[in-house]
């Protein structure tokens, strides 16, 4: 099976949103040409990037305000004009009292971005803002709809909402740590992507797995040396807190990918590839 | 218990703490911890917890359901006296219509705002107005009797101004300019206007039919409705930033060893220097213990041969992760001004789910 074209990698703030953006986008970018875009205002996967992008790599950052301008320009032909509508307070407050207009055309911008992709054999990936601000960006197509019964902007939202149930331009990737609290918010994100924007292809990228290494005995015999012993505990803790939040992910319904946990000084290219390999895994042939 | 006065940052002579930080650093874990702290310490404490976990929640005794300030039970834990802490769980939306209910010139005005589809969308669009409504919750602790301190958790965001520009944002949209050329472009002409004026005035009326939005008419009415309370809304947004600027204001800004996070940190300073604000510290939370020595074990008997080389392994992993950390530090403190205290927290190994976890959490705040 072929990934979508487009994959959205969100998560919660500190599972490796980024770095799982970046790793995906270097590990597609062997198979075919992949986009790498910001929707985080830092360029946060572009940096980890670093130098092991490569040409098969373009990057790019998606601000709300270039995607508005855009749109305007396209309705309004007219440069002077269509210039002069978005410097006007009245616009600005049209614009402020509606914020979901801006989302919505970030959207818009995604669904094109797919649709280029498929043209041309290529992939996207997006490195997603944090679970919270992207579901209210992936849910603005529906209220926009509901603000806009009829016109130009109800029919693209129909649009939008069609991209975001087709498998094949469509695949949300949520990062997901090990742990409760990561844990809690990827579920109801999940289930709100499902249910509520009926998304086709949705994974959890289980980041940070590591084995546990030591059975409980192991760590009872090491009294006589306290800090081995903490140590132990903790990695034990680790694996079989990670272990424990795949099984919860998994009674959800969700895909899991596990991605292992980086046991090294920085988190350099060979690591970017070593993640990279294992989210491509996926659709490996089988 | 005694001595439970952090042994780094100072709160005595402090009204208001605010930590500040990028998502995922355990800000609203630090926020609870101080605050306990001082409540243990003495002093009469509100917290305003931004999303906290279930199990936070249960460990100061808040329901997920109410918004209102709850007393914390303390019991146990041995508060010095005078010492109290109430909690409260921040709900934008229903901050923002107790904000219209005191502000509107009257009751017509106030139901005609409520049940705006405009005002529906602008108070559900979270993502700005959560910003300004933790500021407008903030007042309403501030202004009210009984707390010697506030502890302020602030929304997740990519950029420190998103928090701390929220009220200026709030006034600009409500400005009462907007509300004049708003009236003229539905119809009846003021002022001069030029003729690229009433070019994209017809444009911004034909994109109003083309998107089929069909909203100038429904910006007006909101617009009307609201300028009766643009006064009370610029006063509120004088009072947060006095709030903010005033000297006994601490800010914090949370952090973790990690280099994006550390990258983001420095960006929070930045932007907080830009607009005349000052940090009064970096906190880097989830620090992990050094790990231990490795000779300890080299020539240990009773350690058979594949625990130990499984033991050295381990060691290796977490010296190399400990690596990793101290690189992410050093761009810390390199990037970060002498003067500004730089503090550390202890990672628990799990997370907080007690009064007593949060408060080993504060008393593990050391220098770094």
């Amino acid at each position: 099976m072929a990934p979508p074209r487009l994959i959205f990698v969100t998560g919660k703030g500190g599972t490796g949103k980024s770095t799982v953006a970046a790793a995906l986008a270097l590990a597609l970018s062997r198979q075919r040409p992949t986009t790498l875009a910001d929707l985080d205002r830092r360029n946060s996967a572009a940096r980890i990037l670093g130098t092991a992008a490569s040409g098969a790599i373009e990057t790019l950052a998606l601000t709300p305000r270039a995607e508005l301008e855009a749109f305007i320009a396209r309705i309004v032909p007219l440069r002077a004009i269509s210039r002069r509508m978005l410097r006007s307070r009245t616009f600005g407050y049209v614009t402020a009292a509606l914020p979901g207009l801006e989302a919505f055309l970030m959207l818009e911008r995604l669904r094109l971005l797919a649709g280029t992709a498929a043209r041309d054999d290529r992939y996207a990936v997006i490195d997603a803002p944090a679970t919270g601000h992207a579901l209210e960006l992936l849910t603005v197509a529906r209220g926009i709809r509901g603000l806009a019964p009829g016109g130009t902007l109800n029919r693209l939202a129909a649009a939008v909402e069609d991209f975001l149930a087709d498998p094949n331009r469509f695949g949300a990737i949520l990062t997901v740590a090990p742990g409760e609290l990561a844990l809690r918010e990827t579920l109801a994100a999940a289930a709100a992507l499902r249910d509520e924007l009926r998304v086709g292809w949705i994974a959890a990228a289980l980041n940070c797995v590591a084995a546990p290494l030591f059975s409980a005995g192991e760590i009872a015999a090491l009294a006589d040396y306290p800090g081995h012993a903490r140590l132990a505990a903790t990695r034990r803790r680790c694996g079989r807190d990670a272990a424990e939040t795949r099984r919860a992910l998994e009674r959800a319904g969700l895909r899991v990918i596990e991605l292992p946990m980086i046991f090294a000084a920085e988190l350099d290219r060979a690591a970017l590839e070593t993640l990279g390999r294992r989210l491509a895994a996926e659709w490996a042939p089988q | 218990m005694s001595g439970n006065k952090p042994p780094a940052l100072a709160l005595d002579d402090r009204r208001l703490l605010v930590c500040l930080g990028p998502g995922g650093v355990g800000k609203t874990t630090i926020s609870a911890a101080l605050a306990l702290n001082a409540a243990l310490g003495g002093r009469a404490v509100d917290v305003m917890t931004v999303d906290p976990a279930p199990r936070l929640l249960d460990a100061l005794g808040l329901s997920a359901a109410d918004s209102s300030l709850q007393p914390v039970e303390l019991g146990a834990m041995g508060a010095r006296r005078g010492g109290r802490l109430r909690a409260l769980k921040l709900d934008p939306k229903r901050v923002f219509d107790r904000l219209i209910e005191r502000h509107a010139p009257s009751a017509a005005a106030r139901d005609a705002i409520l049940a705006d589809r405009i005002y529906g969308n602008l108070s559900n669009a979270l993502a700005g107005v959560a910003d300004y409504m933790a500021m407008e919750q903030l007042l309403e602790i501030h202004q009210a009797p009984g707390a010697d301190l506030i502890v302020l958790d602030t929304p997740p965001a990519a950029a420190a101004l998103d928090f701390l520009d929220a009220p200026r944002r709030m006034l600009e949209l409500l400005g009462s300019r907007a509300v004049t050329l708003l009236d003229a472009a539905g119809g009846a002409m003021r002022g001069p206007f030029s003729m690229l004026d009433l070019a994209a005035r017809a444009a911004l009326g034909a994109f109003d039919r083309i998107t089929g939005l069909r909203l100038l008419g429904d910006v007006r009415n909101f617009v009307r409705n609201f300028s009766g309370m643009y006064a009370g809304f610029a006063e509120r947004a004088a009072a947060a930033e006095a709030i903010l600027r005033d000297p006994r204001t601490l800010i914090v800004i949370v952090a973790a060893a990690e280099r994006e996070r550390v990258a983001q940190a420095v960006e929070f300073l930045a932007a907080l220097d830009a607009i005349g604000l000052k940090a009064g510290a970096v906190a880097v939370n989830r620090m992990r213990p050094p790990p231990p020595a490795a000779d300890a074990i080299a020539g240990a008997r009773g350690i058979p041969p594949a625990l130990r080389a499984k033991l050295r392994a381990n060691l290796a992993d977490f010296a190399a992760l400990q690596r990793r950390e101290r690189a992410a530090l050093d761009a810390l403190r390199a990037a970060i001004p002498k003067d500004l205290e730089l503090l550390f927290a202890d990672d628990l190994g799990h997370e907080p789910r007690s009064l007593a976890d949060l408060a080993a959490i504060a008393r593990s705040l050391r220098p770094a």
